[in-house]
């Protein structure tokens, strides 16, 4: 076996433009499925029964089935029911901000029961009304706390993403596939894919740690 | 200083105060009257009702029977078994806590103006320039801009002191502020507030500290089995008690400290 590393070079454009994709998918669904998320976990916490219950079902749903399926749904029932096509980049962003939201909805949810009991005791204690209580103390404090989570969850996001490639979508992985199918060399390209998404998840990961010691240790007081 | 500190009209008047966790009955029919030029300290056994008694008085808790005025004013009550707390006369209740309760994610600044900000509308600027006048009194001009995981736990209560004065609280109550501090700096706290003692500021402190309490004290009140057993000024309550109860427990407390 003959191994000819310089293959990737020559497709480093295609490459680029695949890497590009999947980092788009992975920012916009960030931001639209955490805000999603963050709701939701509103609504979980919410005194409604009904705004509890919906919200449970849904989280429950997505976390309890294959992201696989929820894309190959969204991809190829939705346009069905809802009689209009849709483009495979909005399809994946669908899909992907769903399945997004119910997982940061669990780590907004839990990040919110951390904010202890005495904190919302100092703040009556200074007579802040119950909108102030929220808006200036429970909420920037849980959101601080979930940056660290919310992280992990991008970077968990940024690697699910390759499997919007089995519909179809140009990401990094569907192209690494195709040039590896089409010059026959495998190990060349499938290593080289891997090693970029390992390029870009690697760093994040150690940010992951550093930002939660920091924000730990300031939150401990 | 402060207004009418030497006035001898009831400032807080307690009747009656019954409070239950599930079956534990931890107030049990408290009175207490305070006149305006009073400093309170109120001693006993865990779980005889101190701090839950401070905390009813800020309208942290619920109670289950009697009522509370404040300057004349009703300020809580108990109607068909719901207690009823006036929002606007707790505003001039102050409370600083054991464990140190600044916000984390605020710079000390930002702590201490962010309820006359929000509360009372004043205006970023004038409060900012209150604060860094009062955390100068306090010693604390350098840590304006610090985050309270910078500051020592002494700090942190003094600045705990300061956030609560923002507010010019016409009572101020504190539930053993220096429990959860290391030794070296209880003095700088207690100092602090036998400062606010000299300016005649109306409080109620929940304290182990036997040595402070006769310091601070105008007044002392053993509390034991959520009842008042003995009140008087503080040479009485800690030097000679007249109850077996208060005389025992005097005895145990100083008997450990020695």
């Amino acid at each position: 076996m003959e191994l000819d590393f310089s293959i990737v070079l020559r497709f480093a454009d295609a490459l680029a433009y695949g890497l590009w994709l999947t980092i788009r998918l992975t920012l916009i669904c960030i931001i639209t499925g955490g805000a999603l998320g963050f709701l939701l976990a509103l609504a979980r916490r919410s005194k409604n029964r009904l705004l509890r219950g919906a919200s449970t079902v849904y989280v429950e749903f997505f976390r309890g089935t294959p992201v696989l399926i929820q894309l190959f749904w969204i991809f190829f029932c939705l346009p069905i029911i809802l009689g209009v096509e849709l483009s495979s980049f909005v399809s994946g962003v669908i899909a992907l901000t769903l399945y997004t939201a119910a997982i940061t909805s669990e780590t907004f949810r839990s990040s919110l029961g951390t904010v202890s009991r005495e904190q919302i005791d100092a703040c009556v204690a200074l007579g802040l009304p119950a909108r102030v209580q929220v808006t200036s103390v429970v909420l920037p404090q849980a959101l601080l706390r979930a940056m660290p989570t919310l992280l992990s969850n991008t970077i968990s996001l940024f690697k699910e993403s390759s499997l919007v490639s089995a519909v179809g979508m140009a990401d990094l992985m569907f192209v690494g596939q195709n040039i590896s199918n089409n010059t026959a060399r495998p190990v060349e390209m499938l290593t080289a894919v891997a090693l970029i998404y390992f390029a870009v998840a690697f760093p994040l990961t150690r940010a992951v740690s550093v930002l939660e010691g920091r924000i730990l240790r300031k939150l401990a007081a | 200083m402060f207004d009418g500190a030497k006035d001898q009209t009831a400032l807080v008047r307690m009747d009656g105060l019954h409070k239950s966790f599930g079956p534990v009955r931890v107030l049990q029919g408290l009175d207490i009257e305070m006149k305006r030029g009073d400093r309170v300290v109120v001693i006993g056994p865990s779980g005889g009702g101190k701090s839950t008694l401070l905390r009813v008085l800020m309208g942290l808790e619920n109670i289950n029977a009697g009522s509370i005025s404040f300057g004349g004013q009703p300020y809580i009550s108990v109607k068909d078994g719901k207690t009823v707390i006036d929002p606007k006369v707790r505003r001039s209740i102050g409370m600083v806590f054991q464990h140190y309760t600044l916000f984390p994610h605020l710079s000390v600044l930002q702590n201490l103006i962010l309820a006359p900000c929000k509360v009372n509308g004043e205006s970023a600027s004038g409060a900012k320039e209150r604060a860094r006048a009062l955390l100068t009194r306090f010693g604390l001009g350098a840590k304006a801009d610090a985050y309270p995981n910078q500051l020592s736990g002494g700090q942190k209560q003094r600045v705990a002191i300061a956030r609560a004065l923002m507010l010019d609280p016409k009572l101020m109550l504190f539930d053993e502020v220096t429990s959860a501090l290391d030794p070296e700096l209880v003095a700088e706290v207690e100092q602090v507030m036998l400062e606010l003692a000299a300016q005649d500021m109306p409080m109620v402190i929940v304290t182990h500290d036997m040595w402070f309490a006769r310091n601070i004290a105008s007044r002392v009140i053993f509390c034991a089995g959520g009842v008042v057993v003995e009140d008087g000024p503080p040479e009485q309550v800690l030097g000679s008690p007249i109850h077996e109860r208060t005389r025992e427990f005097i005895n145990r407390v100083f008997h450990i400290r020695t």
